[in-house]
Formats: structure tokens, C-alpha cells, sequence
């Protein structure tokens, strides 16, 4: 694997996560909302939110082939990859549950699954929204990582 | 079948559906009191969708012993509704509903499983004038009635003035008989709940017996509150509207779809039929007839039949729900009556000559499907007495897997023979006694 190959800022896949990560942790804040206000609207933000997420997450999945078939993503990082896809199916059954009508598209079921995709998503996104393995011993600064 | 099972399982586990389970027969939900079983919240509720495909060549729905049927006429467009005139001119109402707005993803996919089972045909959005003056079952005279009308549905003749239900009024004609199109200009009696959202836009109509007063079904704008309580403002309701003045006022409330109305002829009662929610189970929530007491509360939306609480509308209401009272007759679950006609004045056999019929439209919220006929509810002393019977089948093709007409309004024409205005097979059919 060359340099240039790994190189996070050629790869396609993170700028795609990312912003649909944004939709999916952002269904959290308006399933919260809807709970406690009741309104409807709300509910109607997070299911259009999860959906767009969830195209943003297909279109990632190709990026993701893309990037790999063209040479230029290192090591997977398979653990990450199978967080990321966690993520994507639970908010597949969340578009279900929020498919339902009025209050039980959200509570308890949309909310918690909104809730635990959100978490998901902040956790593996903390490190960037990349799938490539980062070379061990796992860098505590960018300095190190770059060194 | 190990396989099978596991399976069965496994997508009741992921997808909470029915899977597996089965439905317990519509026959134990008829009469006065249905069994209801819990209701469930789904991933996927049970539905099945048979395409609506209209009738081969020479083809018709089935009718018991002693009854015949023939299409009395054909080539309509989306046709939803009939009305007799005293003269025997039979009205077709071609009628479909407003564009729907898509506020969810899923609005989008249910505009195109309606489009699939035939509702989401284009219609004329007028009304035909039918006229069969020799009597031989065949009209010989067609015309376009009124045009240019706003999805009308119901229909009602009280002395020169004729009554539209548009979906956003209720619009006055004047009717010379014997006359086949009207082109006098509409007066507006009185505007009726329709809006952007307009869930349920049939307006059903009748008249009291006495011509002073109209009745209008008006039904919920969603499933179950999904676009908000402040949308369901005077919907879910019978309104009760002054022929003179046209005042109108709430005459009952809690019916979520009112699509039927009629006075029973022996008592000169108001009855309704009434579609009820969906997506809590394949036998929840039976549609119903019900004779309709002024001033009561039937539920809808926050409990059905009486006080069983439907969690998924908030905030909640105790207070409604301990006025709400059972309907009186259940139908069974997503049958979906769309008319209903007393059968007092029919010359079919004496055996249906004392209740009512009520035309089951079918729905596809529901796997095994229910409903796609014609059925006759037996009344006695101004009271339903006996289960349902079916009159008039074969709506479904033999497997289920397509339907080839859907039953809507019915009426009784001048000879008593029953009319039955098919939206998917846009024929309109005439029962009638053999010999």
C-alpha cells in the first residue's frame, strides 16, 4: 500500500458519514422534542431525518467500494465497519417505528433506537468518521499519529 | 417446516408482524359485541394488496339463489356513489379524492399501494344522469348532470332542490324532473371541513325524513391523529346542517369515518356506517353500524367500542373516554362500508325486504382480506337481529391475489332492484329478483 494511498484526505467514504451521521444523531433531538411537546410536526422532522440518514448510508456503503476498488483506503478497520453498519440497520428499523402513526412512532421504541444510534454514532465518530485501520500503537495525539 | 417456523420467528422477532399467528374469523366480530383482542403497535402491520385489475369480458360478481345481476352500465370513471331520483334517473357520482400532500416518507408509499389496488384512478368529478325509461335493466340515456364539481360523494333530493356534497361544501342545485343536465350555478348552503390535509374527503349526505334538515358524514383527517389534534377540528362527526338557514352544528362526534347515512324507515332513526382505525391488528378496529344519538361521543380518537384507550393518541382524554358509548352493530375489522341503504322499498325477495345492505369496499390493511361485498344486516322493530349476510360476492378473483371491482355507494332504484357503483371495475351493477 502506497503513501499517497492511505492518505484520509483522498478517501471519499468519511464525507459521506459523516453528514448523514449528523441527520441520524440529529432524529434524536427531534424525537425529544416531540416527546415532550407532543406535536407533530416533530415526529414528521425525525422520520424524514432517519430516511435521509439512511441514503446518506447507502451512498456511504458505495463510496466505501469505491474507495476500496480503487486502491485507496488502507487496512479496514472491520470493528468500526460493523459499528457503522449497526448504526445504518438499527435506523433502518427505526424508519419503520417512526412509520407508525402519532405517538408510539416515537415513544418509547423510535426514541430509544434514535437514542442508541445516536450514541453509536458519537462514539465511533469521535476518532473521525474514517474506516481505515489507524497503524498501531493507537496514536493518543495527531502529533504521534502523523510521526 | 423447522426452517419454516424459525423463520416465522425470527421476522416476528425483528419485524413484530403477525407472523404465524392466526386471525380469528370475522364472524366472531359481528353484532354487538365484537371480541377485541390487545392491540399491538407494528414494524409492519399485516396487509396484503390485490391489484385492482376490473373484470374480464361477460364477467360479473356472484349473487345467491334467487337473485341475478347484470352490469347496468359500464365505462365510468372512478364511479363512487348512486342516487335514485324520483323519477327513476339514476345518478352516477364519478369522484375520487384531493391530491394528497406527502408530509412522511410513508404517505408517499401508501399513494402507491392505492394506485395499486385501484383507488388512485383518475375521476371525472361530476355526475352522470342515467336513464332506463322502458325499464328493461339497460339505460337508454346518458348524460353529464353537473360538472366541474370539487370530489363530490353524496347526494340529496329534498322537494326542486338537489344537494351536493363536494369535499368542501355542501352546494344547492335547483331540479326540474325530467331534466338531464343542470347548468344553473351551485349555491353554497354551507362550507364543510377540507383543508391541505383532507385525510377522509367523501362527504356522505341525507336528508330527514321531513326535508328540514341534512345530515353529513365527515371523516377524521388521518389514521389516528398522526397530523395532529388541532387537524381534526370538526372532523370524525355527523353534522347536522339547517336546510333553511344553513346553520349546522356537531349532531355526533368520535365516528372516524362516517361514510354512510340513512333514516330507517320504521322509526325514522338516523343510522350511519363507519370506518374505524387502523394499524393495531388485523381485528382491531371492527368498522360498524350504529344508530346515531344526537349528542354522543363514539370514541374515536382516543378509545373504541366504548372505553378500550388507543395509546397512540397524546395527551390523553379520561374525560371523553368515560363518555364514549359503544356503537351498536360491529361489522367486522377493515371491511371498510363505504354505503349502506334500508331495504324496506326493495322488490328483491322477501327475505332482504327488513334491514339494511351495506356495501364493504375492502381494505388492505388487513392479511386475510375482509370485506369485498355486499352484505345484508337483518333488521327487526328498528334494531339489527342476526349476523350479516353475504348478498353479493366475487368482488376478490377465487385465490385473492387481484380484485376486480370494489363495491362503494348502493341505492335502491324505482323498481327496487339494488345499485352498486364499483370504482374498480367502474361498472355500475343492478341486482334483482329472478323472474
Amino acid at each position: 500500500m502506497s503513501e499517497r494511498a492511505s492518505d484520509p484526505s483522498e478517501l471519499m467514504h468519511p464525507r459521506l458519514i459523516a453528514p448523514g451521521a449528523a441527520l441520524l444523531i440529529a432524529a434524536l433531538a427531534t424525537d425529544v422534542v416531540y416527546w415532550r411537546t407532543l406535536l407533530a410536526q416533530w415526529d414528521n422532522f425525525s422520520i424524514w431525518l432517519i430516511a435521509a440518514g439512511l441514503v446518506l448510508a447507502g451512498a456511504a456503503a458505495f463510496a466505501l467500494v469505491v474507495d476500496m476498488a480503487l486502491g485507496r483506503i488502507g487496512p479496514i478497520a472491520w470493528g468500526r465497519f460493523a459499528g457503522f453498519a449497526l448504526a445504518a440497520l438499527l435506523s433502518l428499523l427505526n424508519a419503520f417505528v417512526h412509520s407508525r402513526d402519532a405517538y408510539t412512532a416515537v415513544v418509547p421504541n423510535g426514541l430509544q433506537l434514535s437514542a442508541l444510534v445516536a450514541v453509536i454514532l458519537l462514539v465511533l465518530g469521535w476518532r473521525g468518521w474514517s474506516l481505515q485501520a489507524v497503524p498501531r500503537p493507537y496514536p493518543s495525539k495527531p502529533r504521534e499519529a502523523r510521526s | 417446516m423447522t426452517l419454516l417456523r424459525t423463520n416465522c420467528a425470527l421476522a416476528a422477532l425483528v419485524m413484530l408482524t403477525a407472523c404465524g399467528q392466526t386471525v380469528a374469523d370475522p364472524s366472531t366480530q359481528y353484532g354487538e359485541t365484537p371480541e377485541l383482542p390487545a392491540p399491538k403497535q407494528y414494524i409492519m402491520p399485516p396487509m396484503q394488496v390485490p391489484p385492482g385489475e376490473g373484470w374480464d369480458k361477460g364477467q360479473t360478481p356472484v349473487v345467491p339463489a334467487g337473485l341475478q345481476i347484470r352490469a347496468f352500465a359500464t365505462g365510468f370513471e372512478h364511479p363512487r356513489n348512486v342516487y335514485v331520483l324520483p323519477n327513476g334517473d339514476v345518478l352516477v357520482v364519478e369522484t375520487n379524492g384531493p391530491k394528497a400532500p406527502i408530509y412522511r416518507p410513508k404517505d408517499y408509499v401508501e399513494g402507491k399501494v392505492k394506485a395499486l389496488a385501484g383507488s388512485g384512478a383518475p375521476a371525472g368529478n361530476r355526475i352522470l344522469l342515467l336513464r332506463d325509461a322502458n325499464g328493461d335493466g339497460v339505460p337508454d340515456l346518458r348524460s353529464v348532470f353537473i360538472d366541474h364539481l370539487n370530489s363530490p360523494f353524496g347526494v340529496a333530493l329534498v322537494g326542486a332542490d338537489l344537494y351536493v356534497a363536494a369535499t368542501d361544501a355542501i352546494l344547492k342545485f335547483p331540479y326540474t324532473p325530467g331534466e338531464t343536465h343542470i347548468s344553473a350555478p351551485a349555491v353554497k348552503l354551507t362550507d364543510l371541513p377540507a383543508g391541505a390535509i383532507n385525510h377522509h374527503w367523501t362527504k356522505s349526505l341525507t336528508a330527514s325524513p321531513d326535508g328540514s334538515k341534512l345530515y353529513v358524514g365527515v371523516g377524521s383527517n388521518s389514521n389516528i391523529t398522526e397530523n395532529g389534534i388541532p387537524a381534526e377540528t370538526g372532523r370524525a362527526a355527523i353534522w347536522e346542517v339547517d336546510r333553511a338557514t344553513g346553520l349546522k352544528r356537531i349532531f355526533a362526534s368520535g365516528t372516524r369515518n362516517p361514510t354512510g347515512l340513512a333514516f330507517e324507515p320504521t322509526t325514522s332513526k338516523l343510522w350511519a356506517v363507519v370506518n374505524e382505525r387502523d394499524e393495531i391488528g388485523p381485528n382491531l378496529v371492527p368498522d360498524y353500524l350504529t344508530s346515531v344519538k344526537e349528542s354522543a361521543f363514539y370514541g374515536w380518537p382516543y378509545s373504541y367500542f366504548g372505553q378500550h384507550v388507543d395509546v397512540r393518541v397524546q395527551p390523553q382524554r379520561a374525560d371523553l373516554v368515560a363518555k364514549a358509548i359503544p356503537p351498536d352493530y360491529a361489522l367486522s375489522s377493515h371491511v371498510a362500508p363505504l354505503g349502506m341503504v334500508f331495504t324496506q322499498a326493495s322488490r328483491l325477495p322477501a327475505s332482504y325486504r327488513s334491514g339494511v345492505f351495506v356495501s364493504e369496499h375492502g381494505s388492505w390493511d388487513r392479511s386475510p382480506l375482509n370485506g369485498y361485498k355486499v352484505v345484508y344486516v337483518p333488521f327487526r322493530d328498528g334494531r339489527p337481529n342476526g349476523p350479516p349476510q353475504d348478498v353479493v360476492t366475487g368482488f376478490l378473483s377465487p385465490d385473492g391475489a387481484r380484485s376486480q371491482g370494489r363495491p362503494v355507494g348502493i341505492a335502491l332504484d324505482r323498481s327496487g332492484a339494488l345499485l352498486i357503483a364499483d370504482d374498480v371495475g367502474n361498472v355500475v351493477w343492478r341486482v334483482s329478483a329472478v323472474g
